[in-house]
């Protein structure tokens, strides 16, 4: 037994902790730790049966009764359950504790005499069979025990309470509705892996894995990550990706009035609090069954200002943080009305919010900088920051109207259109309009990461991040200061993302949520953990080992099949992997002199360029020479880490590397090779 | 830090570090001389005097 008594412990040492002893061992507490938490945080073991660190505790099975002192008074508790508010005595393995928890194992034993956790608990206990024949005795090992967890998870994890008790006394079990197999259960599996005794069985009939245990394992290692880590870290469940905005802006990466800027002074007003104030949360969003991330967040009974639902409710589905960027930020607008609007009106007429808010931004540059005027917006007066004028443009879109007609053919017509009909200079256009292979930017500044500009610029589909977000890596962390560093994270992460898209799964729970000991592994930006959980669900599903190499390969081939078909459509060329300045770099004084400091350090460093005594212009063009052919210098390595000529063809030596040099694919390299001069 | 000079003070923290750099990314790793500093000790871990203090920013988001 313990020799500590409560009488015996010192007032706190540590302001706001209170000291306990567990077993004679002092420690100090943070008021409501549980007895079991403090006997773990000791690593001392109290039996537990209805308890998981994921779900709520609530003291059902009475296995981790224990013994503890309070102001010199001794009593038996549930430790997974009793809050420590006074300095406390804890006696797991007093003669009173064992004799409670006896106790529970024989009549457990006697119950339920196969299921291995209590044949092995009532071992270290000492309990033998009882004698007597228990009136409700199941001889099966995977007997329910009404532990109650699978009930709790169902309810707490995945926001569904499909399933729960029914009955009374003897009757007392575990079902779904009326008995049957509920529609509602997604069938995630989530009640079968945290039943201790192997009660639930899920099974996969529409998808057949060949090991469905072996994904359950991992896939259950994600769901607990998301119940138990996921408040501390990105908190998708609660705001979703919206919790990115506030981040963005205070690493100067917010794309501000059509990314000039990255950083505004109104952040506040479309700050993450602001959403999850807004949106409807911890209920399932419906996006993947089962999924228990539910990043995806609606506003209820939203009343729009504007167009055909003026003054009705509505759901919007939304936003995210790429909706809070594109259809905010980036073209000025900071009330939280508007841009709920845009989006719902975005979702409503099919339009994508990045491509609206992008192409809006641009269509405001140009107001601003007198290549539009109101005359030729059909009266739209869209200066960034008017909101009411966004949402009118939208409208126009959709029912093809005015100047909505011109906007809704995306940044690369207007830019056309903008120089042959209002007289705008092309070069200014071609430096501001954010689009690439004709699709419109998403929501990041890169103008300080060179390898983010070329993971936008290069990617297959156009200037989407969902190939490679590298700004982090590249500019914060210096891990890819050279050329060929680079290569190897534009190999390596639009290989692997491209993978998501190959097995149809979504790519958050990769990185959005990361194991506990994500910190202390190599290279944790890969998050090795989550990789291993991905080879062995393609392992299990299709049977056979699968690495990470073996995935890399299966998206190199694809990845390369892509490129091909570009080229065989006539493009897939050097110069459709370059993106516009503004992704670069300042194309106007007013950027430049807004980072000065940054710009003329660069010059000073890089350049080694004194620029005291230099005009804005002078030093933005000798630090757009620089950083243009930093550009050229990335597209040149990452060509040859991918096996691709200078021009960006894929040569027949690597299609033949990875099993795809059919005749009619290699015909397609090989006329563009001859095409540039590289055959 | 990450390659470029830190100004030190005596008693500096990786808690100041971060919130002096703004570093408000939740997904952070950090290392002193290449010792991992877990999350949860950033407030009471000291920054030596001509440490090398790694900040490792993770990815998140779509
Ligand atoms: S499989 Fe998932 S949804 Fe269905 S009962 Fe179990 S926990 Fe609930
Ligand atoms: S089915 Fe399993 S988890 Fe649910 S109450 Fe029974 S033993 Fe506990
Ligand atoms: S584990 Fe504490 S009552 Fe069940």
């Amino acid at each position: 037994m313990g020799s500590a008594t409560t009488t015996e412990l010192a007032p706190s040492g540590v302001e706001g902790t209170i000291p306990v002893t567990v077993d004679g061992q002092a420690l100090e507490v943070k008021p409501g730790t549980t007895v079991l938490e403090a006997a773990r945080m000791l690593k001392i073991s109290i039996p537990t049966l209805c308890h998981h660190p994921a779900v709520e505790a609530y003291g059902a099975c009475r296995m981790c009764m224990t013994e503890i002192e309070v102001r010199g008074k001794k009593r038996m508790v549930t430790a997974c359950n009793f809050p420590i508010r006074e300095p406390t005595a804890i006696f797991t393995e007093s003669e009173a504790t064992k004799k409670q928890r006896r106790g529970v194992l024989s009549m457990m034993l006697a119950r339920w005499p196969k299921v291995p956790v209590i044949q092995s608990l009532a071992g270290r206990y000492g309990v033998q069979n009882p004698g007597y024949q228990h009136p409700l005795r199941n001889e099966a090992p995977d007997a329910c025990i009404l532990c109650g967890l699978c009930v709790k998870a169902c309810s707490e994890m995945v926001w569904e309470d499909v399933i729960a008790f029914a009955g009374r006394g003897a009757k007392r079990h575990v079902t779904m509705p009326f008995g049957k197999q509920s529609e509602r259960c997604t069938g995630c599996g989530t009640c079968a892996y945290i039943c201790p005794t192997g009660a639930i069985k899920v099974t996969d009939e529409k998808n057949n894995p060949v090991d469905p245990a072996r994904i359950r394992k991992y896939g259950f290692r994600l769901t607990k990550e998301m119940a138990t880590l996921d408040d501390s870290q990105c908190k998708m469940r609660r705001v979703g990706t919206a919790h990115l905005v506030e981040i963005m802006d205070a690493y100067d990466l917010l794309p501000t009035h059509n990314y000039k800027f990255g950083k505004h002074a109104r952040i506040a007003e479309i700050a993450s609090p602001v959403w999850t104030s807004l949106v409807r949360q911890n209920v399932p969003d419906g996006c993947w069954v089962g999924c228990q991330m539910s990043c995806a967040k609606a506003v209820d009974d939203f009343v729009p200002r504007t167009g055909p639902y003026q003054g009705k409710k509505v759901l919007v589905d939304g936003p995210e943080y790429e909706t809070v960027a594109s259809c905010g930020s980036n073209i000025g607008v900071f009330d939280p009305h508007d841009i709920i609007e845009l989006n719902f009106y975005c979702d409503t007429y099919g339009i994508d919010t990045i491509s609206f808010g992008t192409a809006c931004a641009f269509a405001m540059e140009c107001y601003e900088a007198g290549v539009l005027d109101k005359r030729k917006t059909g009266g739209l007066d869209l200066k960034f920051g008017n909101g009411p004028a966004a949402l009118e443009l939208l409208h126009h879109m959709s029912r093809g109207e005015g100047f909505g007609v011109i906007v809704g053919q995306g940044i690369r017509q207007m830019k056309r259109i903008f120089a042959e009909r209002f007289g705008g200079d092309p070069r200014f256009l071609q430096d501001i309009g954010m689009e690439a292979k004709g699709l419109e930017y998403s929501e990041y500044v890169t103008k300080e990461s060179l390898a983010q500009q070329a993971g936008y610029a290069m990617a297959q589909k156009g200037p989407q991040h969902d190939e490679a977000w590298l700004i982090f890596m590249d500019m914060v962390n210096k891990q890819l200061p050279t050329f060929e560093k680079k290569a190897e994270a534009l190999y390596y992460f639009p290989m692997w993302r491209t993978w998501f898209g190959l097995m149809g799964l979504c790519k958050l729970p990769w990185n959005d949520v990361e194991p506990e000991d994500n910190a202390t592994r190599p290279e944790p930006n890969k998050v090795p953990g989550h990789v291993e959980g991905y080879e062995n669900f393609v392992s299990g599903m299709m049977g056979g080992e699968y690495t990470i190499q073996d995935i890399l390969k299966m998206s190199e081939r694809v990845y390369n099949f892509q490129r091909v078909f570009s080229i065989r459509m006539g493009h897939g060329r050097r110069e459709d992997d370059r993106g516009p300045y503004r992704a670069m770099g300042p194309v106007t004084a007013e950027e430049y002199e807004s980072r000065a400091e940054r710009y003329d350090g660069q010059l000073k460093e890089l350049l080694k360029v004194d620029p005291a005594g230099r005009s804005t212009a002078e030093k933005m063009a000798l630090l757009r020479r620089y950083r243009e052919e930093q550009y050229e210098g990335v597209l040149d390595a990452v060509y040859k880490r991918r096996g691709w000529t200078r021009n960006g063809t894929p040569t027949p030596e690597t299609l033949k590397g990875l099993g795809i040099d059919y005749p009619w694919v290699v015909e397609v390299v090989k006329a563009r090779m001859a095409e540039e001069g590289s055959a | 830090m990450n390659d470029e000079p830190l100004p030190w003070r005596a008693g500096l923290t990786v808690a100041d570090v971060l919130r002096e750099r703004e570093f408000v990314f939740p997904l952070l790793v950090v290392s002193i001389d290449g010792v991992h500093v877990p999350r949860d000790a950033f407030a009471a871990t000291a920054v030596p005097d001509g440490a090398v203090v790694v900040v490792m920013h993770l990815m998140s988001g779509g």
